[in-house]
């Protein structure tokens, strides 16, 4: 067997080595190499910048902790714009560990001490809605009736001051949504956008951004951040970096493997190919 | 020792899936048992907490909700029929209701999300745009690239005869669009995963704020656990 | 008389009604059927959610037999039903006895065993997507060398140092996605669009029943 075809048929271990070390290596001595802010990131932060205080958000963990490593990062940045800023914030979860990820993100953050944030007053959790896209249209008709008690306290929904008057979709003004699949964002479009013009932004897993694309042109989203990479930079513009910056050095090193291999798979392929090779 | 205890053993079961990467192992199936097992419970404990509260709710407003609510879990006892040869056609009476309400909800509203609203949009698009060659031109691209990929799917009337000059055109746009689609997926794919696979080890590394004992954790399991694998290969080896 | 109940006709005919009485509301202003339509809505979720032991049912007698038979790695399925039952039993919301979410022993099983689990589970790809890309990423025609070049340039534009080193690696990346990737998933859409729809005048006609099938009759 030539070089060339030993190279391609490496034993498959050696190259999962090589992953770990492209990704330890820079987590255990980062690079700091910069990171450009590109126009998501940029849209992200401005859309939510622009919406005038007092406004009522929706935020609603489309995740589970499958997707933690991804989408955490994010959901601790925006909720840190927001809770700076004057907004009602309800959270929901269309996917059943959401609620969970929430306690982990209350346990980072703090709302009551860090921002001086009331729950029931200034924001309120109403847990997990099940049935996907039936639950989301049927929480959009009626929230209370939906969720009767909320996560935190157990209890009535209506008794807490800030679901005075939020009770139906057309009373929230933004719904900001952290997917990674269904139910996502098509959903949501056909049963709070179409019916009640609800604005949606999103943050989602670099495996769902492609087929977003369509309904970013049409403008049914709002605004997009597409990954990690991107959750990056929009912790700079929030001039606050955590995890996802710690990551991004070590997201470089990964694709800078996966080109080199890619690289170095094609060289071999061809030179085979040219000698008379499979 | 209590507060390292949960981390030594998120650790383990962190490393015990990525001992898979060597080969299929003892570590791993014990992993995979007790994933499968956990997943499954958690999922019954938030569907009873769910109605559990809904009995707090609109329910007992009134005699005819708690009727109609004790009527919802008499029915939904007929999922249970699934199991029964002789009365699983009760079965299908429940799931009837899902899927024909799960289509009702998707329907009324696709027409304008996915279809109507695509299609404007993809009209909309001006296909000369004053002073931005590179707009108009990306324009006239997606106005050339959308139909020919509708197009490519298209196997009735017109498009079921594709040996034309035209059709042939109309396939290759298409190919190579799509084609370029799917190299965009698998660039976003990699960001996912490897995204996921640093989270991961953020947490192995004890990178704050995940807690900084992960570290010594994640050395020492390491290092047991390929003990054992080497180990067990070695004698293996040895003893055949 | 049970003959009648096994028709097939009465579950074509609850999925018929069932899909009207949210359509109609929809476009035809009449509010009883709106207010009907919207409880029947909250309404069928509570069935849905009924279904929840389906699953647990199903894994549990597949591991009981394995159990009994001694099958192959049959120990395995002692770890399944235990952990199951495990985390029923401590989640269960009963607040009341301590149990539920905030019951420790529930929150050590979700936080320190579920947890990394899911996460791992998902992120242990990364290594098969490196391996495959190595083994199999070739540009052996046109259409190949075109997903082999637009794959690289969305990786790069992912990567900070590629966009460093270079910085139209960021513009090449959005046209990508915002031409041909766009055009490619718009037409999806419109396609799954009006399949969906299809689909649903089939359902509505009565004449899709894949999702009627089993038990060994029609």
């Amino acid at each position: 067997m030539s070089i060339m075809e030993k190279i391609q048929n490496i034993d498959r271990r050696w190259i999962y080595l090589l992953a770990w070390v492209a990704v330890l290596s820079p987590l255990l001595n980062p690079l700091g190499l910069p990171v450009t802010i590109g126009r998501d990131s940029t849209r992200y932060y401005n859309y939510i910048t622009d919406v005038p205080d007092g406004s009522t958000i929706m935020v609603t963990f489309d995740y589970g902790i499958s997707a933690m490593p991804e989408l955490y990062p994010l959901t601790i940045a925006t909720f840190h714009q927001l809770w700076s800023r004057d907004f009602k914030v309800v959270v929901i979860a269309t996917w059943n560990q959401g609620p969970m990820v929430m306690d982990v993100v209350l346990g980072e953050l703090n709302p009551a001490v860090r921002y001086g944030k009331v729950y029931g007053e200034d924001w309120i959790e109403l847990g997990w809605v099940p049935q996907s896209e039936t639950g989301m249209a049927a929480l959009g008709t009626d929230i209370w009736g939906t969720k009767p008690v909320d996560y935190i306290e157990n209890r009535q929904t209506s008794s807490f001051p800030i679901m005075q008057n939020i009770k139906t979709a057309e009373d929230i003004d933004l719904l900001i949504s952290f997917e990674t699949g269904t139910p996502g964002l098509p959903e949501w479009v056909r049963q709070w956008n179409v019916p009640y013009g609800t604005p949606i932004i999103m943050g989602c897993i670099g495996v769902m951004v492609p087929e977003v694309a369509p309904y970013l042109q049409t403008g049914q989203l709002g605004a997009l951040i597409p990954g990690l990479t991107a959750s990056a930079e929009y912790e700079l513009l929030l001039k606050r970096p955590a995890l996802a910056i710690a990551g991004v050095d070590a997201i470089s090193m990964s694709h800078l493997l996966i080109i080199v291999l890619v690289i170095i798979g094609n060289i071999a392929y061809f030179m085979t190919r040219g000698k008379g090779g499979s | 020792m209590v507060d390292l205890f949960p981390i030594w053993i998120t650790v383990f079961f962190t490393l015990a899936i990525y001992t898979f990467l060597y080969r299929e192992n003892l570590w791993f199936r014990l992993a995979t048992a007790i994933y499968l097992g956990l997943a499954t419970g958690y999922s019954i404990t938030v569907d009873l907490k769910y109605l559990r509260d809904q009995w707090s709710g609109m329910w007992t407003s009134s005699g005819l909700m708690m009727t109609l609510f004790a009527f919802a879990i008499l029915v939904g006892l007929l999922w249970y029929f699934r199991f029964s040869k002789k009365y699983f056609y009760l079965y299908r009476w429940p799931l009837a209701i899902i899927v024909g309400t799960g289509i009702g909800m998707a329907m009324r509203t696709i027409i304008f999300a996915q279809f109507l609203t695509q299609i404007q949009g993809q009209v909309g698009l001006p296909l000369y745009v004053a002073g931005d060659a590179l707009g108009s031109l990306n324009n006239i691209l997606i106005a050339v690239m959308v139909p020919c990929v509708l197009l490519y799917f298209w196997f009735s009337g017109i498009g079921a005869r594709r040996e034309g000059v035209a059709m042939k055109t109309i396939d290759t746009i298409a190919r190579y669009t799509m084609m370029a689609g799917f190299g965009s997926a698998f660039g976003y794919t990699v960001l996912t995963r490897y995204s996921l696979f640093i989270g991961r080890c953020q947490y192995l590394l004890g990178i704050l704020p995940n807690p900084p004992e992960a570290r010594m954790a994640f050395m020492v399991v390491a290092a047991v656990l390929l003990v054992t694998l080497f180990g067990w290969d070695l004698y293996k080896k040895t003893s055949s | 008389m049970s003959d009648v109940f096994r028709r097939i006709e009465i579950p074509i005919a609850i999925t018929i009604v069932c899909t009207l009485l949210q359509i109609i509301p929809f476009y035809v202003n009449i509010q009883p059927l709106a207010s009907t339509a919207d409880t029947f809505r909250s309404w069928m979720i509570l069935v849905a959610t009924c279904a929840t032991f389906v699953g647990a049912i199903s894994l549990t007698l597949y591991n009981v037999k394995a159990i009994q038979r001694r099958s192959e790695d049959w120990y395995y399925s002692i770890l399944v039903i235990v952990f199951m039952l495990a985390i029923l039993l401590f989640g269960l919301p009963i607040p009341e006895a301590g149990l539920g979410d905030q019951n420790p022993q529930f929150s050590f099983l979700f936080v320190n065993i579920l947890t990394p689990l899911g996460s791992t589970m998902y992120s242990i790809i990364a290594f098969f997507i490196t391996s495959a890309a190595y083994r199999t990423f070739r540009a052996r025609n046109i259409e190949a060398a075109i997903v082999l070049v637009s794959g690289i340039l969305m990786i790069c534009k992912n990567a900070p140092v590629m966009t460093t080193f270079w910085g139209p690696f960021v513009d090449i990346g959005d046209w990508i996605f915002d031409v041909p990737n766009m055009a490619t998933m718009r037409a999806v859409i419109i396609g799954t669009a009006l399949g969906a729809i299809a689909l649903a005048v089939r359902t509505l006609m009565g004449m899709e029943r894949g999702y009627l099938r089993g038990g060994g009759e029609e």
